[in-house]
């Protein structure tokens, strides 16, 4: 259980006219919100925006209604309705989830929900509770992975150590380890996912010594991997690889290879450009929908 | 066959930033959108615009998949950029932060237009003039 994460919400609604909406976003960021939603009402919007029940007082919600009135008053437009409630953080992040069903991927590996039960099939399962961590499987560039790593790991590749770096859930590492990996050292710069995925771990019935999670990036496995890995996941953003390429040859030996995605197809010139200036090769690239999988070799 | 969309859903938030989460998690789980899959895209496609809030309004259809498209920034971040003020006046009729001109009215008034229910860029220049004027920013004569 992740108790310690779980808090209320105040749910702040204003149903206005839709000139207004600039203005509603522009008094609540004020107040410290970090966005809004809306939807259509008719000819109105109505417009939510949240802020943590501790740390906001409703005498505020007053005073900012009394704003927005005027701000309607000046404009000429009708005067908004404002109405408020609290909200538990755990209602809506696992309101998604009933409709998260157990996914074949690649040929032999199933993700499976960790609150279904568990399917008859010859496949790998993989059991999972994202929580609110990245790494569903439902993603393209994490079918892409976990398909490269099933490419990957079939015969030759079984035994090896992997590094997964922006581990999220702990999807690929677990994968990978399903598929043969000796050993998967994960790391996450959020605290939260490094929990998910050693919880992750646990469900798979994973010792801790072949999945080692830890919270940090590149520099975490530098300074503590006593060796080079043999393969390197990273499914996080362009930008963020972009700033790993440079350093990752120091966790690498000449046959190390690695599956890089969350890189759009858009993106992925540059990607490749910058790893063939630090020592690797793209040997292929696989794109599924708008994103693309790049498959490397040191060169 | 078309899917049927059930549900559209705008979001203003900042860019390259999306985590699941208020606004983005309730407005999504409720339609059972993968919010993780929502934030990794549009975390994708606003990486370079961090620092400004890009709106994105979402379609999510009967199947729970979804498309999205940016949006223009709100038109008080717009503001605040071109005249270089950090935020807007907590008293707009006693305290004013700045001057915009008409020329950067009608620029903001152009980039927001696909965006604004305005008819033409006059009609826009008075929405954007009555933010500038709510944030307690003066409209150069």
């Amino acid at each position: 259980m992740r108790k310690a994460l779980v808090k209320n919400w105040w749910d702040i609604q204003v149903l206005c006219d839709p000139a207004l909406e600039d203005t509603v976003f522009w008094r609540f960021e004020l107040l410290g919100a970090k966005g809004t939603s809306s939807q259509r009402k008719l000819s109105q919007r109505l417009i939510h925006t949240y802020f943590p029940q501790d740390t906001f007082e409703l005498l505020d919600v007053a005073a900012v209604a009394l704003l927005m009135r005027q701000d309607a008053l000046c404009a000429r437009l009708p005067i908004p309705q404002i109405s408020w409630g609290l909200i538990d953080e755990e209602d809506w992040s696992r309101s998604w989830k009933q409709y998260w069903h157990p996914q074949e991927l690649g040929d032999r590996l199933l993700i499976n929900p960790a609150w279904l039960p568990t399917p008859k099939t010859d496949r790998k399962i993989i059991k999972l509770d994202p929580g609110a961590a990245f790494g569903t499987g439902a993603h393209a560039t994490t079918q892409l992975c976990l398909e490269s790593l099933e490419m990957r790991l079939d015969g030759v590749g079984q035994g090896a150590i992997i590094a997964d770096i922006g581990c999220g859930s702990g999807i690929l590492s677990i994968g990978a380890l399903l598929l043969g990996a000796k050993c998967a050292y994960a790391v996450d710069t959020d605290p939260l996912a490094v929990q998910v995925a050693a919880e992750n771990r646990e469900m798979n019935g994973l010792p801790s010594d072949r999945l080692v999670v830890q919270q940090g990036s590149l520099e975490q496995l530098i300074a503590t991997l006593a060796e080079p890995v043999d393969g390197i996941l990273c499914n996080i953003l362009a930008e963020v690889i972009l700033d790993l390429i440079p350093q990752m040859g120091e966790i690498a030996k000449p046959t190390t290879w690695g599956i890089l995605s969350g890189v759009l197809l858009e993106q992925s010139k540059l990607v490749a450009d910058t790893l063939e200036q630090h020592g690797w090769v793209v040997a292929t690239l696989w794109r599924r929908q708008d994103w693309c999988c790049l498959n490397i070799r040191r060169s | 066959m078309a899917k049927k969309v059930v549900a559209l859903i705008k979001l203003a938030i900042p860019a390259g930033k999306a985590n699941p989460a208020p606004p983005i998690g309730p407005a999504l789980g409720q339609h059972g959108v993968n919010i993780m899959a929502f934030c990794k895209e549009y975390n994708a496609r606003t990486s370079d615009k961090v620092g400004l809030v890009v709106p994105v309004e979402i379609s999510v259809y009967e199947d729970r998949s979804f498309t999205f498209v940016l949006k223009t920034p709100p038109a008080s971040v717009l503001i605040k950029k071109a005249i270089g003020i950090e935020k807007g006046s907590g008293e707009p009729k006693t305290v004013k932060v700045g001057t915009i001109t008409r020329a950067q009215l009608q620029e903001i008034a152009e980039t927001k237009m696909p965006d604004l229910n305005a008819n033409d860029i006059e009609a826009a220049m008075r929405i954007i003039e009555g933010t500038a004027r709510n944030m307690g920013v003066t409209v150069a004569e």
